[in-house]
């Protein structure tokens, strides 16, 4: 099962570290795929934090959802600081593994997080000709 | 910026969900993708009317197969109604296969979430 591994995690180090940092993650994610009703596994999807000083994207982890079209380990809580975020699902493709075309190549969610020391919940609950998103918990 | 005669083949539509009204008086702007490049170039700059639209977004010439992109200035829009929100912008990015189609594409907004289909 693939996870998403934060990008500040020693991958030389036990398993049990990169778990632990997977569970506690402040932001997490959940695709849902409603055209048929089921999680979206194995969607791509990509963190990345804005650079005030340079208007410039910064990749944080990219990784893939698991089964239940979730991705444990987005972010550590350390890296977690207040700014401006995007969550890239590459939906597109996801739907083309299925045989399927869609309406959207990818979908990015630009959100501002203020208080990182909230939980922030992140959803993409998608078909082929429609998505919506929500600030959870 | 809107047109006299025939109908932009792109509309949109903005509803702010929280307040059960429209997305009046949102900025938004359409572009292409150059397929060659991948940069983005403004198509349209509009605003939206009393009941959430702009009319004219695009010609029948101008409408070529494509990916494209909707931006709207949502967190400026909330703003001026003196709210914060979790969204500073939306973009939605479609690909448009076959322009002699009717594209509608709203989008349903509330500070803390937001959700978009296509229409027709």
């Amino acid at each position: 099962m693939t996870e998403c591994v934060p990008s500040n995690t020693d991958l030389s180090t036990p398993v049990h570290q990169t778990m632990a940092a997977a569970e506690s993650s402040p932001l997490t994610t959940h695709v849902l795929n409603t055209g048929d009703g089921v999680p979206a596994a194995r969607m791509a999807l990509s963190l990345h934090r804005l650079d005030t000083n340079t208007m410039i994207w910064n990749m944080l982890n990219v990784g893939t959802t698991d089964q239940d079209g979730r991705c444990p380990g987005l972010i550590s809580r350390d890296a977690f600081t207040s700014g401006t975020y995007k969550l890239r699902f590459e939906t597109g493709q996801y739907w083309k593994s299925l045989g399927q075309t869609s309406f959207y190549p990818y979908a990015e969610v630009v959100f501002t997080i203020s208080d990182p020391q909230q939980r922030f919940h992140i959803p993409l609950i998608m078909s082929r000709f429609s998505y919506s998103t929500y600030r959870g918990s | 910026m809107s047109m006299a005669g025939p109908v932009s083949p792109l509309s949109t539509h903005v509803l702010n969900t929280a307040m059960g009204v429209p997305g009046s008086n949102m900025s938004l702007s359409l572009h292409r993708q150059d397929p060659s490049t991948e940069a983005w170039s403004l198509i349209t700059t509009g605003t939206t009317n009393e009941d959430g639209r702009c009319p004219g977004l695009i010609s029948k010439q101008m409408f070529v197969p494509g990916v494209y992109k909707m931006r709207f200035e949502t967190g400026q829009y909330w703003e001026t109604i003196g709210e914060s929100s979790f969204y500073p912008y939306v973009e939605i990015v479609f690909i448009i296969k076959d322009p002699g189609q009717r594209y509608h594409v709203p989008l349903l907004l509330s500070r803390f979430s937001y959700s978009t289909y296509r229409g027709s």
